[in-house]
C-alpha cells in the first residue's frame, strides 16, 4: 500500500560509522523527532497504563454513559457503556499498537529469513520460495486479511495471524532483492572462494548488508498495519469486545456520533495520530539512512 | 513484445493455481458449520445431514477441490449457501459495481495525486513541496472507513446533499451515468479516493524530483531547451513507474473498498464479502476471493505489459 | 481548474435540489435488518423479519394472526381456512374448510389440491415439488402433521403423528405458493424467485438479491380490508444499524426496522416517530439443570432474579423494553397470575444466597455463554456486562464465554451436555415466544433435550411434562388458554429462567407514514398505511 519502491533500496556498507552518522541526522530531524516522542510517549503509557491512575477500562456506569469531553472525572467523557474514554484510549492503545506493530515483526524475520536464505541460494530454493511469495501477492493486502480473519473468526491471535502472513510476502520480496544484489557482490564471491562457510557468509557479509534496507521497509509497513489492523476489529473480525482497541471502540461508538460526534470521533483520531507519526518516522528514518540524500 | 506477452502469461498460470488452492483451503480452515446460518435455529440433526448431502459437504477435501476447479473451468461456482443463488452472478454482478466504485475512485485520486506530486517534485524544498507532502502523508495516515463515516454525517445526515448509502434510487441494477445516480458514487469514491491520492503524490514527487535534479535533465537545459518541453521529457521518463503504481493501485481500490462498501452499503464485491464471512457463506466466500484475487493478477500483467512497452529497459529485468 | 469549480459548484446545486426532491407518492420505502432480501418463494428466511416482509405480505397461511390491534395480544384468526375442527372421536383427524374465490395472483384459483402440493413442497422430498430451502425452513414448524388430503375442492383433512390440540398454531407457519406459477417456471424454485405468485396482499414486482424488493398491492386479494392503500412498498436490506440511521435521516427511506437506541434523539428531534409494543420475545439466560448446576437450588435461581435492576437496564436501551415480570410478555394472554414476583430486591437475594451458603465473599461462581450480536438479542454485550455488574453485586460471580453468533446457535443446539459448551451453566439466547410450542414446550419438555430438541438446560420435571401434555390435548382453545397460563404460572413461580426482558421491536418512521398499527406480534400489518 506504500508507495515505496522494495528495490530503491539503499545496499551499503553498514559501519559503526554510518549508524552514527544516521544517529545524527536523525537529531537534526525537528518532525522526526516529534514523531518519535509520540510515538515514544504512546508506547510508555500503553506499558505503564496501570500505574497511571486511570480509571477501570473495563467498568462502567449505565448511568454516566456518553458522557461528554471534559466531564469532571472524566477528562475525555465516557463511551456507550459508561467506561472512562481516557483510559479505554490508552488501554486501547496497548491493544492497537500491539496488534498493529507485532504483526511486522514477526513478518520481518520471517520474511527476512526466507528472502536472504532464497536470495543467497539461488537455484530451485529460490523458486519455491519466491513463486510461494508471487501467489500471496496475487492477493491485494486488505483482502488478503480480511478473507484470513474472516475465514479465522474474530479473536486477537487470529487477527495476528491473518496480518502477519499479509506483511511476509513484501518483506520477503524485498530481502531476496537486496540479497541477490550483495550476492552478487565482489567481496561476497572472495570470501566464498576462501572456503568460508555459507552461515558464515550470509552472517558476517550479508546480514550487516541486507538488515537495514529491510528495516526500513518494515516501518514504512507499521502504519499500514495498524490501519489494517484497526480495520479488521471495526469490522468485527479483529478484536473482541470488550476489549479496548481503536477500531473497535470506533465500531462501537458509530451509533454515539448522533449523540455526542466529538466523543465517537477519538479513536479515528487516534488512529490517524498515531498512523500520521508512523509515516513521518519511517521516512525520517529512510531519509536519515539513506546515503544518497 | 509479443513473446514477452506470452512468457508473462505463463508464468501467471501456476499463480493462478496458486490462488485458486489457497482460496479453497481458506474456507476449509474455517471453524464453525457452514449450514447454520441457513437452517431455523431449531432444525433436527436429520435436517442438517440432509442439506449437508445437498451442498456436498459431506465428501473428503481433494473431491470436494477437484469438483469445484471441475465446475470453476464450466463457469460454474456453485450456488450460495445462504441464498440459493449461483454465486458467479452474485459474484460478477458485485464486482461490476465495484469496479465501478474503484474506477470513479481512481479518476479522482490519479489526476489530483498526479498533480500535487509534480508541483512537490517541481517546487521541490519549498513551502508548496512541504504543504503536498504534508497532504500526501495525510492522506495515506488516514483510516478511511473513519473518514467515511464523518462524510456521511456531514454530508448526507447534517446538509443533506448527498444520499448515504446504495447504488442509485432504484438499486444497481438500472445504473446509468445520470447525477441521480451518480449522487450515490460521490461520497463512497470520494472517501476511497483518498489514500491513492497520497500514494500517487508521493510517488510522483519523488519521480519529478528525482529527475529533474538529473544530469541529463540539466543537459537538456544546458542545450537551450524550453521549461514546457523539458517537463514533457520527465513525463515520459517518470511515465512508466507512474503506471505501475497506479494499476497496483487500482486493484488496491477494488480490494481496498471492503471497509468503505460496508458503511456506504454499496452492492458491491466487498458488501457481498462481508456478508459471506458474518453468514460463514462458503461457496460465496471463495467464489468473490477467487474473482478479485484473478482480478488483481491480470491487472498485475497488464501493467507489467504496459510498462514493458513504454520503457524496453524494463523487459531485460 | 476554472472548470472544475464551476463543475463542483454545480454538482452541489445539483445535489441539494435532487436531496429534497419528492419521491412518488404512496411508496414506502422500508430498511430492514437483514443482510438480504428474505427467500421469495414462500416459505421465508431470514427469521422473523422474513415472515414479516414477504411472508405475511406476499402469501397467506391456512390460519394467520390476528395484526389489527395495538392494544391486546394477537390471537389466531381464519385465513385461507375459514373454519377447522378435530373430529370429535378421533383426536387425530382435523378437518379444515377452505375459503371461496380466493385467487393466486397469477390468476389461479385456490384449493385444498393446492394445499397438499404445497405441503409436499415441504415434507415429501420425493415429490417434484420438493424445495429443500423451504423445506428447511419449513418443516419444523409442523412437527405434528403425519398426513394430509384433499376431500373436495374446498375441505382439507390433516392427521396428525398424536392428538395436538396447537396444530392450528403450527399451521400458522406455512404460506402457500403457486403451483401455476412454478409450472409456468419451468417447474425451476430459481426461476419463482424472481417472479413468484401467492395470495397475499401484496405482490411481488421487482427484486434485486441483496438490495431491494418492490411489493405492489394485490387489488384483487380476498380481505377488502386488507388491500393496501399504498402504490408500493419497497423493502431495502440495511444490515448495519448507523447505515440505517443515516438512510432514514437523509431520506433515502421512510421507515428503519430496529433504530439503535443511541440514534434515537437525532430521530424524534428531527420530527421522526419512534414506533414500538410489546411482542412475545424475551432476553433470558437460560440455565442448565444437570447434575451440579448451581441454578438446581431454587433459592439461587429466585435470588439470580431478584438481583437485576431492570429499570436501569433500560436507560441502556433508551427505554426501549418492557421489565420481565415473568417468561411471557405481562400483556401476554398466557401470563396468569404467578406468585412470584420478579423484582428488584438485592436485599432478599442475599438472604436467599445466604441460605444456600452464598455471600459477596464467598461468591458462587457461574459461567455463561454469550455472544456479541445475534438475531433479536439486542445489545447483548452491554446488557450482559450489566447483569455481570448486578449480580456480583448479591454474590453471584459471573465468568463470560464468548462466541460468535452462529457458534452460539450450535452449541444451543448441542445443549448443556455437550463438551463444546466447556461446563457453562447458562445460556443467554432470546426467544421467539409466538405460541404454545416455541413459547413454553420447546424449551423444558422431557422429550425434546438437546441435541434431539431445543430443551437447552436438560430440565424434565413431571408436572410440567403433565402440562405440557394437557396443552396438546385440551381442544377448546378457551380451556387451552387456561393450561397455558397455569403452565407459564409454574415457569415463573419456580424460576426456570433468568428471567430479564422483553424487546418492544421499535420502528423510527418518517412522519409521512400514517395509519400504522404495531400489533404485539412478530408480523405487522402493512395494508393500511399511508403516506402523507
Amino acid at each position: 500500500m506504500t508507495a515505496i519502491d522494495p528495490l530503491d533500496m539503499p545496499v551499503t556498507e553498514a559501519g559503526k560509522g554510518y549508524w552514527s552518522g544516521v544517529g545524527a541526522r536523525l537529531i537534526r530531524d525537528p518532525l522526526t523527532l516529534i514523531c518519535m516522542s509520540v510515538i515514544a510517549l504512546l508506547i510508555l503509557s500503553a506499558i505503564f497504563a496501570p500505574w497511571l491512575g486511570l480509571g477501570d477500562p473495563y467498568k462502567g456506569s449505565m448511568i454516566a454513559r456518553l458522557k461528554p469531553i471534559g466531564t469532571p472525572g472524566h477528562i475525555l467523557g465516557t463511551d456507550e457503556q459508561g467506561r472512562d474514554m481516557l483510559a479505554r484510549l490508552i488501554y486501547g492503545g496497548r491493544l492497537t499498537l500491539f496488534i498493529g506493530l507485532t504483526p511486522v515483526v514477526l513478518a520481518f524475520f520471517i520474511g527476512g529469513t526466507l528472502g536472504i536464505v532464497a536470495g543467497y541460494a539461488g537455484g530451485w530454493v529460490n523458486t519455491l520460495i519466491m513463486r510461494t511469495v508471487d501467489v500471496f501477492f496475487a492477493f491485494p493486502s486488505v483482502l488478503l486479511a480480511i478473507a484470513i480473519s474472516g475465514a479465522l473468526g474474530a479473536g486477537i491471535v487470529n487477527s495476528l495471524v491473518s496480518l502477519t502472513i499479509v506483511f511476509i510476502p513484501p518483506l520477503t520480496r524485498v530481502a531476496e532483492a537486496v540479497t541477490s544484489g550483495v550476492r552478487a557482490l565482489d567481496y561476497i564471491d572472495a570470501a566464498r572462494a576462501s572456503g568460508a562457510s555459507a552461515l558464515t557468509v550470509i552472517r558476517v557479509h550479508v546480514i550487516g548488508n541486507v538488515l537495514s534496507p529491510i528495516f526500513v521497509y518494515a516501518t514504512s509497513l507499521t502504519s499500514v498495519c495498524m490501519i489494517l489492523a484497526a480495520g479488521l476489529s471495526f469490522l468485527g473480525i479483529g478484536v473482541r469486545p470488550p476489549e479496548p482497541e481503536w477500531g473497535l471502540m470506533l465500531n462501537t461508538l458509530r451509533s454515539a456520533i448522533y449523540v455526542n460526534p466529538w466523543l465517537s470521533a477519538l479513536p479515528g483520531l487516534m488512529i490517524f495520530i498515531t498512523s500520521l507519526c508512523l509515516n513521518l518516522l519511517s521516512d525520517g528514518v529512510r531519509s536519515a539512512m539513506n546515503v544518497r540524500d | 513484445m509479443f513473446s514477452y506477452f506470452l512468457r508473462r502469461v505463463i508464468l501467471m498460470l501456476p499463480v493462478a493455481f496458486g490462488v485458486s488452492v489457497i482460496c479453497f483451503l481458506l474456507v476449509q480452515i474455517a471453524p464453525g458449520d457452514p449450514l447454520t446460518a441457513i437452517m431455523p435455529v431449531d432444525a433436527t440433526a436429520d435436517e442438517q445431514a440432509a442439506m449437508r448431502a445437498i451442498y456436498g459437504l459431506d465428501k473428503p477435501l481433494p473431491i470436494q477441490y477437484a469438483i469445484w476447479i471441475g465446475n470453476l473451468a464450466h463457469g460454474d461456482m456453485g450456488k450460495s449457501i445462504a441464498t440459493g443463488r449461483p454465486v458467479a452472478g452474485e459474484v460478477f454482478g458485485a464486482v461490476n459495481n465495484s469496479l465501478l466504485l474503484a474506477f470513479s475512485a481512481a479518476v479522482i485520486a490519479f489526476p489530483i495525486g498526479i498533480f500535487l506530486g509534480f508541483l512537490a517534485g517541481y517546487f521541490r524544498d519549498t513551502w508548496i513541496d512541504r504543504v503536498v507532502t504534508a497532504i500526501s502523508i495525510a492522506g495515506v495516515s488516514v483510516p478511511n472507513y473513519w473518514l467515511g463515516i464523518v462524510l456521511v454525517i456531514i454530508f448526507s445526515v447534517n446538509l443533506g446533499w448527498l444520499p448515504s448509502m446504495g447504488a442509485g434510487p432504484g438499486g444497481s441494477q438500472d445504473w446509468s451515468w445520470d447525477w441521480l445516480h451518480m449522487r450515490h458514487l460521490v461520497l463512497p469514491a470520494v472517501t476511497l479516493a483518498v489514500v491513492p491520492i497520497g500514494i500517487v503524490a508521493r510517488t510522483v514527487r519523488a519521480l519529478a524530483g528525482d529527475l529533474l535534479t538529473q544530469d541529463f535533465v540539466l543537459a537538456l537545459y544546458a542545450k537551450g531547451m524550453s521549461r514546457g518541453d523539458v517537463l514533457r521529457h520527465v513525463a515520459r521518463n517518470a511515465a512508466a513507474t507512474a503506471l505501475s503504481v497506479m494499476g497496483l493501485q487500482l486493484g488496491y481500490l477494488l480490494g481496498g473498498s471492503i471497509l468503505i462498501e460496508t458503511v456506504f452499503n454499496w452492492p458491491g464485491s466487498g458488501f457481498l464479502l462481508s456478508n459471506a464471512i458474518f453468514q460463514r457463506d462458503l461457496p460465496l466466500l471463495q467464489g468473490t476471493i477467487l474473482v478479485l484475487a484473478l482480478f488483481f493478477v491480470a491487472m498485475n500483467l497488464i501493467v507489467d505489459v504496459a510498462q514493458a512497452a513504454i520503457d524496453p529497459r524494463i523487459k531485460r529485468s | 481548474m476554472k472548470h472544475l469549480t464551476k463543475g463542483f459548484a454545480a454538482l452541489v446545486v445539483a445535489a441539494s435540489l435532487c436531496a429534497t426532491g419528492a419521491v412518488a407518492q404512496g411508496t414506502l420505502r422500508i430498511g430492514m435488518t437483514a443482510s438480504d432480501i428474505p427467500l421469495t418463494t414462500g416459505q421465508t428466511d431470514q427469521g422473523g423479519e422474513g415472515m414479516r416482509f414477504m411472508g405475511y405480505t406476499v402469501y397467506d397461511s391456512l390460519i394467520e394472526w390476528d395484526l389489527t390491534s395495538a392494544d391486546k395480544p394477537s390471537v389466531l384468526i381464519p385465513g385461507l381456512a375459514t373454519e377447522w375442527a378435530v373430529d370429535a372421536d378421533d383426536k387425530t383427524k382435523w378437518t379444515f374448510k377452505l375459503r371461496d374465490g380466493v385467487t393466486f395472483h397469477d390468476g389461479s384459483p385456490f384449493t385444498a389440491a393446492d394445499v397438499v402440493w404445497n405441503l409436499d413442497k415441504l415434507l415429501d422430498d420425493t415429490s417434484e415439488q420438493y424445495d429443500s430451502r423451504q423445506s428447511a425452513q419449513g418443516k419444523s414448524r409442523i412437527p405434528a402433521v403425519a398426513s394430509y388430503s384433499a376431500i373436495d375442492d374446498h375441505t382439507l383433512e390433516i392427521i396428525t403423528k398424536e392428538p395436538d390440540a396447537t396444530l392450528p398454531y403450527q399451521l400458522a407457519w406455512i404460506l402457500m405458493s403457486s403451483k401455476a406459477n412454478w409450472e409456468a417456471n419451468d417447474k425451476s424454485w430459481e426461476k419463482v424467485a424472481m417472479s413468484p405468485s401467492g395470495t397475499g396482499p401484496w405482490k411481488l414486482d421487482t427484486f434485486v438479491p441483496r438490495e431491494r424488493a418492490e411489493l405492489t398491492p394485490n387489488e384483487a386479494y380476498w380481505d377488502e380490508t386488507r388491500v393496501p392503500q399504498l402504490d408500493k412498498m419497497v423493502l431495502i436490506p440495511l444490515p448495519e444499524p448507523n447505515a440505517r440511521a443515516a438512510a432514514l435521516l437523509s431520506g433515502q427511506v421512510d421507515w428503519i426496522e430496529a433504530p439503535a437506541p443511541d440514534t434515537i434523539p437525532a430521530m424524534t428531534g428531527n420530527g421522526f416517530v419512534i414506533s414500538s409494543n410489546a411482542y412475545p420475545h424475551n432476553w433470558t439466560w437460560h440455565l442448565s439443570r444437570l447434575e451440579g448446576s448451581p441454578w438446581n437450588d431454587i433459592r439461587v435461581r429466585k435470588a439470580a432474579n431478584l438481583a437485576i435492576d431492570r429499570d436501569g437496564m433500560s436507560a441502556l436501551l433508551g427505554g426501549l423494553m418492557v421489565p420481565a415480570k415473568g417468561f411471557l410478555p405481562p400483556s401476554s394472554q398466557w401470563f396468569g397470575k404467578p406468585t412470584f414476583d420478579v423484582r428488584y430486591d438485592p436485599e432478599e437475594a442475599k438472604k436467599l444466597l445466604a441460605e444456600a451458603g452464598y455471600s459477596v465473599d464467598n461468591p458462587l461462581k457461574v459461567k455463561a455463554l454469550i455472544s456479541p450480536s445475534g438475531s433479536g438479542q439486542m445489545l447483548p454485550l452491554p446488557m450482559n456486562e450489566y447483569i455481570q455488574q448486578s449480580l456480583a453485586e448479591v454474590g453471584i460471580e459471573v465468568e463470560f464465554m464468548v462466541v460468535e453468533w452462529n457458534q452460539m446457535i450450535n452449541l444451543w443446539r448441542a445443549g448443556a451436555a455437550d463438551p463444546a459448551v466447556e461446563g457453562a451453566e447458562s445460556i443467554n439466547f432470546t426467544y421467539f415466544i409466538q405460541d404454545p410450542f416455541t413459547g413454553l414446550i420447546r424449551h423444558l419438555s422431557c422429550d425434546l433435550i438437546a441435541p434431539n430438541g431445543t430443551n437447552w438446560g436438560h430440565y424434565c420435571d413431571p408436572e410440567m411434562q403433565a402440562l405440557f401434555d394437557k396443552i396438546k390435548t385440551t381442544f377448546d382453545p378457551e380451556a387451552q388458554d387456561a393450561v397455558m397460563r397455569e403452565t407459564h404460572e409454574k415457569f415463573v413461580n419456580d424460576a426456570l429462567f433468568l428471567m430479564v426482558t422483553h424487546d418492544v421491536a421499535p420502528r423510527a418512521l418518517s412522519p409521512k407514514v400514517k395509519g400504522f398499527v404495531q400489533a404485539q406480534n412478530w408480523y405487522q400489518n402493512f395494508s393500511s398505511i399511508t403516506m402523507e
